[in-house]
């Protein structure tokens, strides 16, 4: 890294204040993707703030409806939760084993992933499913629109997600660890580490503040 | 724009990315981020479920927990780390965030004022 | 199994949108079939429409947006002439089509032109101004253009097939509800701004990402010019804006669709709450489209004044706050609605503070012009009519912004005036500023000078004529949107402002024959340095057009001004000579993801508005099966040999040296 400064100050100057680091030039492949893609979770993540700031707004509004503590079960939501940090832990295996061009573990720890977050898909869609049927629908009410979009919404980009993971297994199957596809799949762990924080965000706000009111 | 023709010099680290670890070390970051991460997870259900505690207190207990178990995520899976390489990112994620405080922060104290002030048409009905 | 869509979706009984269509479908089919005819086809495929080149997608997205401009000053021009024949009357536009019309031109005005106008001049620039080959994502570039004319194309077939919103720009519930609005028009406006929505998310992080991570040696953050500056912080607003939009909209979506109850009047709902999120995007919007502008002036100031830009760390910080500052403010735009004092007075405040950064960099124009050798060329001509105008209407954002004032001024005339004022004044004249400043950057010749100039005194005063009227008429009482009235006092100032209307059509007409002269008169106005204007950022340090690699060598930066600090030192030491070897360059190859994604993205979107649920699964699957089969394939780049590289770069340094001799002092 070339270092520009006036010679006699560098040595006055052991914190080197006012020492100019010259920008190295363009960054690598890995760094752009990655990073374009940390931009794309954050707006993902904006996206997120406005259900979550719909279901502050109208969690109250039940319309004579049932109340959140009414019809969450907290074992589920455990469950839900358990499955999801435990995915993003085989993830991170995933991306080690990729990391190291170790393909039997990255298949193991991608369906495993997989497999934790199918558990976790169709616990919720149970959930709705049963909501819905008891008449609890997202029409019932705004508190019922926003709880279901919320949760909703997580609940499709973990789909998107498995989708997207099965695609990295087929990818690794038919190319190998080429440096494009690791690059996919530094970005996938990325985003499902993502989807674990909002749903931490999901389970606080939404399932146990609801239950505790 | 190819790999090859970036000089490697430079000390940029990709989200999500290590700096260089060994395997082990890595793992060990992920079981301890996981164990964290499972604790605060019980931390929080045991408190929203308990009567141990004094009641009012526990909104604002569990979202600390929520925001403490966000940042054990950010650190030890996405290795959002504040070092010094990682500048970049961390200044996006704290625009990022000041948004989404702007964004619940903003919406929450807004409707409120205007739900005060203008209720909405069936609570209208409601108080009439 | 076509849903809703029938023949009566065909609006058999209103001439005026079938003949506009059916002129539109004949001038496509008529182009179409030249462009075939003459064999133009496989070129117009490999060169354009699967090119992953920066510089073309960028033309194209101003392309686009010309043509889409068009379109919207039509509806501009039926309003101007509706209110001034519908005194006391119904004019000659039905309550129900003026409604559609008003929403149409917002929407296409602000979602179609001015976005994508500004997208392509950065997509364009930055990376020439970087110093680097591309921007960091080429082909989702593409996909994020064609996305947004997927959009474009969708709003347009809603002149013929069915019908466009009626809810104006915005769309406001409950009126936008499925009890008020049952037709397909707030399905068009929904589905297109979610689908161009994305287009231009991608563009966004696509060009932060470019701006952080591409630069080229010795680039550093303050030496970069300030449209790349302004640039980043218009896209980290798209970044950050962009999803409240595509959250709201969905919401809305969800509504109408599936009988959810986020904005209904019934079972808690809350009308409200949509006015809120929706100004959270829309207020960052406005910055989103200014900022660029901002840059584009600042680039044009500073080269025609032949001085560095004044204060350019204070633009850098007014641009970053304004940028922050742009997400605090969103209330402003319903005081009225029952926030109460408190909530008013903070936000009315933090408004009126925006409005600093944006003195501070009136200022920097102004010191940069003073005791500068002034070229009042066409961009700076823009230029010089903005500061002028965008005064005016940022006084009266100010004064807006004072919320007893608000509640006198809100959607009356004023409003409309205001925005306009700020929009065309800053936005627009800032996008004809760019426009002509890098039309020889882009194509390799210049722009007629004296038809520019035609073209910039009609729109000026075209632009005061029309819109003083609408400041009048709105203290005078009136209010925005209406179909007809029968106040006396309003009249006369309806008329001016259509007067007014037809002397900016003629400042367009001359945009037009000035582009076509041009055109002709190629040769005489041809840029063979690369350097037509005397610049001073890197865009000028490569040939007009560039070559697709954009640079020979990644130019290694000393300063702020790179190019002008280069040609100031190739003169000193003829330093221009000793190059070193050539390279082999990498370039990304083309690819027809985006043109075929797009293509899904619209049989999507028109199942999704007529309810045909099996196409709407066929469009997805055909989306991702895109990107899959993107993703399959094995070579993304192509080398372009040394030699090649250097027969192309020799051309130009010949035509350079001349001019480097000659110029890098003042
Ligand atoms: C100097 C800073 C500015 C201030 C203080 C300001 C203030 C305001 C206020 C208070 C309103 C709401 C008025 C009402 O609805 O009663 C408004 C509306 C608007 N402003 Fe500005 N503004 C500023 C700059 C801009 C700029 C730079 C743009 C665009 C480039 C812009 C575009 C708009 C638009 C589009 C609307 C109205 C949209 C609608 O209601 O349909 N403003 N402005
Ligand atoms: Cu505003």
């Amino acid at each position: 890294m070339a270092m520009t400064a006036t010679a006699g100050h560098a040595h006055a100057d052991p914190h080197h204040i006012g020492v100019v680091i010259e920008h190295p030039g363009p960054a690598s492949k890995r760094i752009v993707t990655a990073y374009g893609f940390w931009i794309f979770l954050l707006s993902d993540i904006v996206m997120f703030s406005c259900f979550f700031a719909a279901y502050a707004v109208l969690s109250g509004q039940t319309a004579g409806g049932p109340k959140g503590s009414e019809i969450f079960e907290q074992r589920n939501v455990a469950i839900e939760t358990v499955c999801l940090l435990l995915s993003s832990f085989t993830c991170g295996m995933a991306s080690i084993a990729a990391d190291v061009r170790n393909r039997f573990w990255f298949y193991l720890g991608m369906t495993v992933t997989c497999v934790l977050g199918l558990i976790f898909l169709v616990i919720e869609f149970r959930e709705f499913a049963d909501l819905v049927a008891r008449g609890y629908g997202p029409s019932r009410s705004a508190f019922l629109t926003a709880f279901f979009s919320l949760v909703g919404c997580h609940g499709l980009h973990v789909s998107a997600g498995v989708l997207w993971l099965l695609t990295m297994m087929a990818q690794v199957f038919a190319k190998g660890f080429r440096a494009d596809v690791l690059r996919r799949i530094m970005c996938f762990a990325l985003f499902w580490h993502a989807l674990d924080i909002v749903w931490v965000g999901v389970f606080s706000v939404v399932y146990l503040l609801g239950s505790a009111a | 724009m190819s790999d090859q023709s970036h000089a490697p010099t430079d000390h940029d680290l990709a989200p999500g990315e290590e700096e260089q670890h060994s395997v082990g070390t890595r793992i060990l970051g992920y079981v301890v981020g996981l164990a964290l991460a499972l604790l605060l997870t019980a931390t929080s259900f045991f408190i929203a479920g308990t009567d141990l505690v004094w009641q009012p207190s526990i909104p604002v207990a569990l979202i600390v927990l929520a925001i403490a178990q966000m940042g054990v995520h950010l650190v030890f899976f996405l290795h959002i780390t504040t070092g010094p390489d990682n500048t970049n990112n961390v200044l996006a994620l704290a625009f990022g965030l000041l948004v989404v405080f702007l964004v619940v922060g903003g919406t929450v104290w807004i409707m409120a004022h205007l739900n005060a002030n203008m209720p909405p048409m069936d609570q209208i009905m409601r108080m009439q | 199994m076509l849903g809703k869509l029938d023949w009566s979706a065909i609006p058999f009984d209103q001439p005026i949108p079938l003949i506009a269509g059916a002129v539109v479908l004949v001038a496509i089919l008529a182009v179409l079939t030249w462009v075939v005819v003459k064999g133009h086809l496989p070129y117009l495929w490999s060169e354009w429409i699967t090119s992953v080149d920066h510089k073309r997608i960028g033309v194209m997205y101003i392309l686009l947006a010309s043509v889409m401009l068009l379109r919207g000053g039509s509806d501009a021009i039926m309003m101007r002439i509706q209110q001034a024949v519908a005194y006391q009357s119904q004019g000659y536009l039905p309550p129900e089509h003026y409604n559609q019309i008003f929403s149409a031109h917002g929407t296409i005005m602000i979602f179609f032109v001015a976005m994508p106008f500004v997208i392509g001049l950065m997509n364009l620039i930055v990376p020439l101004q970087l110093g680097v080959r591309d921007v960091a994502f080429p082909t989702l570039n593409s996909v994020g253009f064609w996305l947004t004319a997927t959009g474009a194309l969708l709003v347009n077939l809603s002149l013929v097939v069915g019908e466009f919103a009626r809810t104006g720009w915005l769309a406001f519930p409950p009126l936008s509800e499925l009890s008020y609005s049952p037709g397909v028009g707030v399905d068009y406006y929904a589905w297109s701004l979610q689908i161009s929505g994305v287009g231009t998310l991608v563009a966004g992080i696509n060009l932060v990402t470019t701006v952080l991570k591409l630069r080229t040696k010795g680039m550093n953050y303050l030496r970069m010019p300030m449209f790349c500056w302004t640039t980043l912080a218009s896209n980290l607003l798209i970044v950050a804006a962009f999803p409240i939009l595509t959250a709201t909209l969905a919401m809305l979506l969800l509504d109408r669709y599936l009988g959810f109850h986020f904005f209904t009047n019934e079972a808690g709902g809350n009308v409200m709450m949509f006015m809120n999120l929706i100004w959270a995007w829309g207020h960052p919007e406005v910055y989103i489209l200014v900022l660029p502008a901002f840059g584009i002036f600042s680039e044009v100031v500073s080269t025609f004044s032949g001085k560095a830009l004044f204060g350019y760390r204070s633009m850098v910080l007014a641009t970053m706050a304004i940028c922050v500052i742009s997400f605090m403010v969103w209330l402003h735009h319903f005081f009225t609605m029952g926030a109460g004092p408190d909530v008013n007075a903070i936000f009315g405040i933090a408004s009126m503070i925006i409005a600093i950064p944006t003195g501070v960099k009136i200022y920097n124009w102004l010191f940069t012009m003073y005791g500068g050798r002034i070229r009042f060329a066409t961009p700076m001509l823009w230029s010089v009519g903005f500061m002028v105008t965008f005064i005016v209407g940022g006084l009266t954002g100010v004064l807006l912004a004072v919320p007893p004032a608000d509640f006198m001024l809100h959607n009356s005339m004023f409003l409309v005036a205001h925005f306009h004022n700020v929009i065309i004044g800053g936005v627009l004249f800032g996008a004809f500023a760019g426009f002509e400043y890098w039309f020889p950057k882009a194509f390799g010749f210049r722009l007629d000078e004296r038809w520019g100039k035609l073209a910039f005194w009609f729109t000026f005063l075209g632009f005061f004529i029309t819109f003083v009227p609408l400041y009048i008429a709105g203290m005078l009482g009136m209010t925005r949107r209406m179909q007809h009235y029968d106040v006396a006092a309003w009249r006369p100032w309806m008329i001016v402002a259509a007067i007014g209307m037809a002397v900016l059509t003629i400042g367009v007409i001359c945009q037009i024959v000035q582009i076509v002269v041009s055109i002709r008169n190629r040769e005489a106005l041809r840029d063979r340095t690369g350097d037509p204007w005397d610049g001073r950022s890197l865009e000028w340090a490569t040939s007009s057009p560039p070559p697709v690699f954009n640079f020979a060598f990644n130019p290694d930066v000393r300063g702020e001004d790179a190019y002008w600090d280069m040609k100031a030192r190739a003169q000193q030491q003829s330093l221009e000579r000793d190059r070193p070897e050539y390279q082999d360059i990498e370039m990304p190859r083309n690819s027809p993801t985006g043109f075929v994604c797009a293509f899904f993205a619209t049989i999507m979107g028109f199942a999704l508005i007529w309810h045909i649920w099996w196409m709407v699964i066929l469009g997805g699957l055909g989306a991702w099966a895109t990107f899959v089969v993107f993703a399959w394939r094995d070579h993304d780049e192509y080398v372009i040999p040394a030699e090649e590289v250097a027969a192309i770069d020799r051309v130009n340094l010949e035509e350079r040296r001349d001019l480097v001799s000659m110029a890098g002092t003042v």
